[in-house]
């Protein structure tokens, strides 16, 4: 009935077929975002277009795969496929079972996890976990599919928060792991730009959209994210944004042109200063850096 | 350093049952225990990986590659050689992965001279280009070690005091050709805290051995081509810092673009193709330009040829933070229905996963494969990571 759940018993079926894409689409339904916080009516329309957006993605290709996660801040979901067995789903009004079947379960899901949600909201979704745990499954994904078999990944990040840099080592290991793996990660922006993760983005050679309007959610995601990225040069979406991969200092949290970096933790500073406030290193006086460097022109 | 290499020869150890290690199930199956022997080997490379020590973060590594005629050999197909040539590449790949502000130098050693082929430099494309143009090396004569040392001795002398240097010598031949005593050399490259590495094709070679052990490098002599693999791919973990090895400010600059709102940017030429013959600057917009003396480069990380700024980009530096700050290690515990599915990749567990792995931070489990996704790739535990309480925790202890 359903051929899009685990391809590890389904191998068989595909190998006529060799190549098929699986979108993981990272929802952040986070109630504490204030975009929610706002307007809690938003989160029917995001999710009714996810929905849509997902069927459209199943029905491109029968082959085509999909999971879809929740993510808050205390933690993030797997709402389809769900854990344990997939609902019991008969046809109605002429649907495909298997769209009903994403439907019912991602709403089923959802409504769980926002229902173990505490009263403290926390404004901050962990994004970064959510995309490590993606990535843990599409390397599962990977890892059992049969040889002959093609899949190309990719990480569909829907989010109204905003992006915090506690979470900079996280995003950058995730980041640096989908690039390895060739997994695409694209962000859809409903209500903040988000800096560090245009910046991944642009290391993974996925998209960036920061919406210009949330009435449109289902149009942007049809036309800009539904298409794969091979396709996707072909077509006229939203010019690439020159991404700035300046350094912030760690002393005070500005962006820098020049900057000094400890050779032990590779920590930045904007000023020579004689410990490094992370590791404590002392340092060298400067003249005699100064003198080396001198040395290692000269060459 | 510390590790005092117990290597005895294989007949001195004890007597050795391999055959018991395997045993039937009730069954009468050996999956079970095949199982779990690959298990235990997928795990005894992270353990060994050791934790909060300092370690050298710029690395200087000279290869030097053997070019004699002994590097004809057919015991590696096709041949020595190329069966070399051909994971060099992937380890520089690998290497500048992992390592984004190191530098690599080649040396060859043939006819008893030693050749620089590469300058020390931090580009994996310039790299693999040489290496596939080597192929055509004429392999003759005997190789020099010390010569091959002297000449990477020489430039790596003249590297800051921060730098961390390194050798790493693939020797096919068995026997050396050098024009004074190599023990000197030996001592030189121990007072100036370079830290050589080799790598046997043949069998073992006493003067390599005293070599690695006086310098605190490891020594190793390959059994077939993927054991040769995973040696020439455990020097790209940064090794512990060298003794002598001072810490200091480095001056970095992080270029961006030039981009005005509105306007387009001007046509200029990039400074790293400016002299090359074969791939000659062309007039571009764009590229990164050094905050210092405005030269254009079409790639980072990079010294400036100007003025010689360090540039790089901030991931760059968020590249090699892994090795600082790794993820927390996972504890192995006896599968007794914990938990239904693994917390990563969702998979249910069944009774072929006698062990689960368990994270001391934030108490989920997981499975064996996600465990060594997470801790040879990620480097993130998804566990931590979606908990707001632990996600800024790596390592305990």
């Amino acid at each position: 009935m359903n051929n899009l759940e685990l391809p590890t018993e389904k191998t068989a079926e595909f190998s006529s077929v060799d190549e098929s894409s699986l979108v993981v689409i990272i929802f952040d339904s986070n109630p504490g975002q204030k975009l929610l916080r706002e307007n809690p009516h938003l989160l029917t329309h995001c999710l009714d277009s996810i929905i849509s957006f997902s069927n459209s993605h199943l029905m491109q290709k029968s082959q085509n795969k999909l999971a879809v996660m929740a993510c808050h801040s205390r933690k993030s979901d797997f709402i389809y496929p769900g854990p344990g067995k997939p609902l019991d789903i008969r046809q109605v009004d002429g649907q495909y079972e298997t769209f009903t079947l994403v439907e019912k379960t991602i709403k089923q899901n959802l409504a769980k996890h926002l229902a173990g949600e505490s009263a403290m909201l926390n404004t901050e979704s962990l994004l970064a976990g959510a995309i490590a745990m993606a990535l843990c499954y599409i390397s599962r994904l990977q890892r059992t599919k049969s040889p002959a078999f093609t899949l190309n990944s990719r990480i569909l990040v829907v989010t109204g928060s905003s992006d915090s840099a506690s979470q900079y080592m996280n995003y950058m290991n995730v980041f640096f792991t989908a690039q390895k793996q060739n997994v695409v990660i694209d962000v859809c922006a409903l209500d903040q730009h988000l800096s560090l993760l245009q910046q991944g983005c642009d290391i993974t050679g996925g998209l960036y959209l920061r919406l210009p309007q949330l009435q449109g959610l289902l149009q942007y995601l049809l036309w800009v994210f539904l298409p794969e990225p091979p396709i996707r040069q072909k077509l006229v979406l939203p010019p690439p944004v020159k991404v700035d991969y300046r350094a912030a200092c760690f002393c005070h949290r500005e962006m820098i042109d020049i900057g000094y970096v400890c050779s032990v933790c590779l920590s930045i500073f904007c000023k020579f200063s004689p410990i490094c406030t992370t590791c404590h290193t002392v340092f060298k006086i400067p003249a005699l850096a100064v003198k080396s460097k001198k040395k290692k022109i000269k060459l | 350093m510390d590790e005092e290499d117990p290597k005895e020869y294989r007949w001195e150890t004890g007597y050795e049952k391999t055959w018991e290690a395997i045993k039937e199930d009730d069954d009468g199956f050996l999956e079970a225990s095949i199982a779990d022997i690959i298990q235990r080997a997928k795990r005894k490379r992270q353990n060994k990986k050791e934790y909060g020590t300092k370690l050298g973060m710029m690395r200087h590594l000279y290869v030097v590659l053997d070019c004699s005629e002994s590097m004809s050999s057919q015991d590696l197909k096709p041949t020595r050689f190329m069966c070399t040539l051909k994971l060099l590449e992937g380890f520089m790949d690998e290497f500048f992965d992992q390592n984004p502000i190191s530098q690599i130098g080649v040396i060859i050693m043939h006819n008893k001279r030693a050749e620089k082929i590469l300058d020390l430099a931090g580009n994996a494309r310039k790299h693999i280009k040489l290496l596939k143009s080597l192929n055509k090396t004429s392999l003759v004569g005997e190789p020099s070690l010390q010569n091959g040392l002297e000449m990477a001795l020489r430039s790596l002398k003249l590297l800051p005091t921060h730098a961390s240097r390194e050798i790493l010598i693939i020797m096919g031949s068995l026997t050396t050709c050098d024009p004074s005593d190599i023990n000197t050399t030996i001592e030189s490259l121990k007072t100036d805290g370079v830290r050589c590495s080799v790598i046997g094709l043949a069998a073992e070679v006493h003067i390599c051995k005293v070599l690695a052990d006086k310098t605190g490098g490891v020594y190793n002599i390959i059994l077939d081509d993927s054991h040769f693999k995973d040696l020439l791919y455990q020097q790209i973990d940064p090794p512990p810092a060298a003794l002598g090895l001072e810490s200091s400010l480095i001056k970095m600059g992080f270029p961006h673009q030039m981009s005005v709102e509105g306007t387009e940017e001007p046509l200029t030429m990039c400074m790293c193709h400016v002299d090359s013959a074969d791939e000659a600057s062309k007039l571009t917009t764009g590229g990164y330009y050094c905050p210092q003396c405005y030269s254009k480069y079409c790639e980072l990380p990079v010294e400036c040829r100007a003025c010689g700024l360090t540039l790089v980009s901030a991931p760059h530096l968020a590249r090699s933070y892994h090795h600082l700050f790794p993820a927390a290690s996972y504890q192995e515990v006896v599968y007794e229905k914990q938990s239904e599915i693994c917390f990563g990749c969702q998979k249910q567990f069944n009774e072929v996963d006698k062990q689960i792995f368990e994270c001391l931070n934030c108490g989920n489990y997981f499975c064996i494969d996600c465990d060594i996704f997470v801790h040879d790739t990620l480097h993130t535990c998804p566990g931590c990571a979606t908990n707001p309480s632990t996600f800024q925790i790596t390592q305990t202890g």
